[in-house]
Order: structure tokens, then C-alpha cells, then sequence
């Protein structure tokens, strides 16, 4: 009998480490946290997750309570057999939650963009020579089409719902852009650590699915004045566009008129767009209600 | 299975409680080694890898255990093809219609192998389903916008190494290369019946059995693909690629290494389009998905580790070979 026993206490631990699973999820979907881990795409299936994890837990502990000793077998030999394997084994599946709970919620910053290599260029484009918009490559026509927009405006406003298309765009046509009044929001990005006056990237991270493929990707800022600003403060940057040569290549810069800083957004990633010529028509409309 | 008596944990309370200690005493002094960047960029990617691939996971083992309760063996076995070359270009088809990411795709294969899939055929779905797909397809295409050829060659690679594996696996492996006994399945099946509560909480009881078998490799891949992240400095690896052939050893590496979803990873390799060849970084998208550390922990769970080492060796020969040879179509 006292195989069945161990096997229904397995049972009630594996329904608690469900359940504190299931609770993570939760907690995360309350806070507003999630979206420093996972795109909204994945999001939206990640907060479904305690439903088949509570029927799992209940499943268990039905079992558990109520399930006949003679059928409680372990068959399979599933179950780890000595108290240091079981051990090991939860200790395994609440590291997550411990390290979850214990630890704030933040979103990536410098440390993690130096890991993975800032990108200064959008370098899925290749920069168009022409003097008129218009690329031979069909595939970049949405890019095209968006760069034709963000020219007329008199400041061109980087929407995060856009930036790394709006990015790409301007990249592509770097040449077309310079001179052209820019605004763009991010987080302060510096090669060397240490500093906090002179130049830095406004940065962001660029999500698909999780913080794994988290591209950093970054507009560098020649501020007019001196001004302390300690790496990961978010800032706002309005300032003109330059080209510059860097390694090799030419780059885009922005000689900042203004930096303000403000409060890091609740979305602190970018994600790409499906189509961003349509989201660009339905933030102006957004904007213009606004105003 | 061995019951908890106090005389064996005795020897493992004093070191725990003498860890206890030194943890409780030294901690508040050394606050900023928890509090530092490393721990917050460690706890970030970690956090983010385990819930991407939660959804995953458990769909797959849902999808298992439903199988298991519910589709009896002769159905599975009607629908394989018979013979070789049919049953492998079966498994490559299948992936458009199942399309599992590869962390989804094991505890469903398992179960799919127990109700009489052939091994090879198996393992073909393994490899090709998680880039033969619509959805992987989209996302290469998004990438790489101005380089649609890219999004072909990965596809066709994908299609070439998944088939020949396939094929030599059948003509080379003839002892199963499981690591579970047919008899344990057996056992498995009798216990399937034996549970209180009907069929559906039967399926929820296989899941969790599913989940926390699978689970410990997921987790334990997910801490090693996050400390990597956290600590390796991609720039500092770029020198390997500097030789000919070194950007496609280091852009596997970075396959193998980074673990990325495969719907997620051609942005990431679009990152590298002026640095390395274009061949290069069909090699990360075909590796990636066929093998990294996450699915090479659940590769070692399912089969005996002499054949997941014999796979991984021909995963690694097929991919790297294909895409040089495909480097001057690029």
C-alpha cells in the first residue's frame, strides 16, 4: 500500500506545481507583464494556458483522492524513483516560478543589446540609390509606399506600432531623409558602459515571438547639448536627420534638438507590422481624433 | 518505486539545511549579486523561451494523450504508407497539415511511434515539420523581402535533408532505437483503462504525465539556452566566421545555441545578410528547427543515445552539405 500512497502524494504535488503554474500565468495576465516576455500574438494563447493546466491539476487530484488503490499502478514507471530524483525533478519545475515571483519584471535593456548585437541599419533592405522613390524589388514596395508618407510629414512621428518598418524605410532611402525633422522614442543605448553625456542609440527591441529573437535595433542620437542620461532611462528624440559614415557604412543620425525623457511605455518591445501602410493611415486617424 | 523513509533523507537534510543556512546569512550582504543586470537579462530570456513554448508543449501532449485514449492502433497504421518512399513523403506533407512547432512535436511522435508509426517515417516528421509549413513559409518571406530565394532554399533544403535522412535511417536502423520497452508501452496501455473519472479526466492525467516527462528536458534546455543568451557575446563568435567555410559552422552554432522558434528565426537571420553568405543562413534556418538545445534534450528522451547521436550527426552532415552545395544558386 505504500506504493499507491507515494504515487497520489506524486499526484497532489504535480495538481500544486500545475496550479502555481496555472496562478503564474495569471499574476503575469494581471500585471501587464507578459508583453516583456512574449509578442501579443503568442500572448493571446499563453493566457489560455490555465485552463488545460487547472483540468490537469483537477484530473490529478481526483485521481489522487478518490482513485482505487489497485488502479493507482505506476505501470509506465514514470514517477521518479528515489526522493532525491523527485527531488531534482520539482526542484526543476519551481525554479521558474521561484525566479518568477522573487524577481521584478523587467524588460530587456543595454545589457542584453550588447549580448545580441545592436543593429544601427535595417539590414533586411538594401539602400536604394534612385532619387525618386521607387525600388525595382517588388517585395520592398510596401517600404516604398511607406517612405512616400513619412516624407510629406513636416515631423515625421516614429509610431512604436511601426518603428521598424517606419526604420527600414527610412534606411532604404537614407539619402531622400537627410535633413528631414524626425521624432522617435526608446530606451538610451551606449557602446562603452560607465558614460552618460554624449552621444547614444535610441533604442528598441524588435520582438516575433519571445525574448529569444529579441533584436535591438537603434538610431543613433548626436545630442546639441550636454545632458546626463544614465543607459535603459527611455527618452523622446526630435532632431534632423544626417547621414553619416560608420565602419564602412553609411548610417543614419539624428542631430537631437530636443531629448525628453519620460516614463518607459507599458509595451516596452516593437513588433513588426502586418501591413504598414494601413496601420500608418489608422494612427493618423487615431492622432487626428485626438486632436 | 521506493518509499520515502526518513533514514535516506537524513544524509541529504544536513547539506541542505547547511546550504540553507549560508544562503540565509550571506544573502542580504550580497543583494547586488541577485540584483544584477546579468540575473534580471537571465530571468527576462528565460521566462520569455518557457512561456513561448508552454502553449506548444501542452498542445502536444493533449494531442498524445487524445491519441492515446482515443485512436485506436490499426487506424494510424492504415494511414502510412506501406512502403518506403511513399511513407517518407507522407511524413513531409504531414507537417502542412499539422503544423506543430518542435516543442509540440515530440511527446506527439512518441505517442504516434507506440501506435506503429515506423521509426523513419517518425523521425522524417520530426525534422521537416516544423519548417515545411504555411506559417514558417510566411514568416521566411517577411523577412526576407528583398531575397525570396532565400525563403525557396530553405524550403527545398529543408524538403532534401529531411527525405535523405529519412531514407537512410530505413536502410541502416533495423533494431528500434526507442528508449522505452514495448512492454513498458504495454503496461502504459493496461493503466490507460484503469483510471477513475471516465475518459476526459483519463486525457488530462496522460497530459500531465506528458507535460512533466517532457517538461524536465524543456526546462533544462530552456536554462541553458538563457544562460548562453545571457552570457555569450555574439560579436566575440563572429571571428570564427571569417574563414570560408566558418560562417556556416558559426551560424549552425547559433542555431543550436539560441533555440529559436522557427516561425521567429528568419528575422533574426536576416540580421546577418551582409555579413555572411546567403548559404550560411539557409544553414541556420534548416538547423535551427531540426536541432537545438532545447529539442536535442527531448531527442535524447526519446531514443537510446547512440541513435540520437547517429541522428544528430546526419542532421548536422545533411544540412551543412546541402547548403554549401546550394551557395552559388544564392
Amino acid at each position: 500500500m505504500n506504493d499507491s500512497k507515494s504515487i497520489r502524494l506524486h499526484y497532489l504535488f504535480r495538481a500544486a506545481v500545475l496550479l502555481a503554474f496555472a496562478y503564474y500565468i495569471w499574476h503575469l495576465t494581471n500585471e501587464n507583464a507578459l508583453s516583456y516576455y512574449v509578442a501579443p500574438a503568442l500572448a493571446r494563447w499563453i493566457k489560455l494556458c490555465p485552463i488545460p493546466l487547472g483540468l490537469m491539476a483537477l484530473s490529478l487530484i481526483i485521481q489522487a483522492v478518490l482513485g482505487k488503490s489497485a488502479m493507482l499502478c505506476n505501470c509506465g514507471h514514470r514517477l521518479p524513483a528515489s526522493p532525491l530524483a523527485s527531488g531534482a525533478l520539482y526542484g526543476l519545475f519551481l525554479f521558474p516560478l521561484l525566479l518568477g515571483f522573487v524577481l521584478p519584471d523587467r524588460a530587456l535593456g543595454s545589457a542584453a543589446a550588447v549580448k545580441k548585437g545592436m543593429s544601427f541599419s535595417y539590414s533586411a533592405v538594401e539602400p536604394e540609390k534612385s532619387v525618386r522613390f521607387e525600388s525595382k524589388h517588388p517585395y520592398a514596395q510596401e517600404f516604398t509606399e511607406l517612405a512616400k508618407i513619412l516624407y510629406e510629414q513636416p515631423v515625421i512621428p516614429v509610431y512604436p506600432a511601426i518603428f521598424s518598418e517606419a526604420f527600414g524605410a527610412i534606411d532604404m532611402f537614407k539619402k531622400q531623409f537627410e535633413g528631414k525633422e524626425i521624432a522617435v522614442s526608446g530606451f538610451v543605448y551606449r557602446d562603452q558602459a560607465g558614460e552618460d553625456t554624449g552621444p547614444f542609440a535610441v533604442s528598441r527591441f524588435l520582438v516575433q515571438c519571445c525574448t529569444a529573437d529579441a533584436t535591438p535595433l537603434g538610431i543613433l542620437v548626436d545630442p546639441v547639448r550636454q545632458q546626463h542620461l544614465p543607459a535603459d532611462a527611455w527618452v523622446k528624440v526630435q532632431g534632423k536627420i544626417r547621414v553619416v559614415p560608420q565602419d564602412g557604412k553609411e548610417l543614419i543620425r539624428i542631430e537631437a534638438s530636443s531629448i525628453t525623457p519620460i516614463a518607459q511605455p507599458d509595451a516596452p518591445y516593437i513588433y513588426t507590422s502586418a501591413d504598414s501602410v494601413e496601420t500608418w493611415h489608422e494612427l493618423e486617424k487615431f492622432a487626428n481624433k485626438e486632436k | 518505486m521506493t518509499a520515502l523513509s526518513p533514514m535516506k533523507i537524513i544524509p541529504l537534510l544536513l547539506p541542505a539545511a547547511l546550504l540553507i543556512i549560508l544562503v540565509v546569512m550571506w544573502l542580504p550582504e550580497y543583494q547586488g549579486l541577485l540584483n544584477n543586470e546579468y540575473v534580471h537579462t537571465f530571468k527576462t530570456g528565460f521566462i520569455g523561451i518557457l512561456l513561448e513554448a508552454l502553449p506548444f508543449i501542452l498542445a502536444g501532449a493533449l494531442l498524445s494523450s487524445l491519441l492515446q485514449v482515443f485512436v485506436p492502433d490499426e487506424v494510424i497504421s492504415r494511414w502510412i504508407p506501406k512502403r518506403a518512399i511513399p511513407g517518407i513523403l507522407f511524413a513531409c506533407v504531414l507537417g502542412i497539415v499539422f503544423p506543430v512547432c518542435e516543442c509540440g512535436m515530440i511527446p506527439l511522435v512518441r505517442r504516434l511511434i507506440q501506435k506503429g508509426m515506423p521509426v523513419y517515417v517518425a523521425i522524417v516528421f520530426i525534422l521537416s515539420g516544423p519548417i515545411l509549413n504555411p506559417v514558417v513559409y510566411g514568416a521566411t518571406f517577411m523577412a526576407f523581402r528583398n531575397h525570396p530565394e532565400l525563403a525557396y532554399a530553405r524550403m527545398g533544403l529543408a524538403f532534401a535533408a529531411a527525405f535523405l535522412i529519412g531514407l537512410i535511417v530505413y536502410c541502416t536502423v533495423k533494431k528500434s532505437p526507442m528508449r522505452w520497452s514495448a512492454q513498458r508501452e504495454m503496461g502504459d496501455m493496461a493503466h490507460s483503462h484503469a483510471v477513475r473519472g471516465g475518459r476526459l479526466t483519463s486525457v488530462f492525467v496522460h497530459t500531465s504525465e506528458e507535460f512533466f516527462e517532457m517538461g524536465k528536458y524543456l526546462l533544462i534546455g530552456c536554462l541553458l539556452t538563457a544562460a548562453l543568451q545571457t552570457f555569450m557575446v555574439r560579436d566575440s563568435l563572429a571571428a570564427v566566421g571569417g574563414q570560408p567555410l566558418g560562417s556556416y559552422l558559426f551560424m549552425m552554432g547559433l542555431a543550436f545555441a539560441l533555440s529559436l522558434c522557427s516561425t521567429s528565426d528568419a528575422f533574426v537571420a536576416s540580421t546577418f545578410l551582409h555579413t555572411f553568405p546567403a548559404g550560411s543562413l539557409v544553414a541556420f534556418m534548416v538547423f535551427g528547427p531540426m536541432l537545438d538545445f532545447k529539442n536535442a534534450m527531448m531527442l535524447m528522451a526519446l531514443f537510446k543515445t547512440k541513435f540520437a547521436l547517429y541522428l544528430f550527426f546526419l542532421i548536422f552532415a545533411c544540412v551543412f552539405i546541402g547548403s554549401v552545395l546550394l551557395s552559388p544558386w544564392l
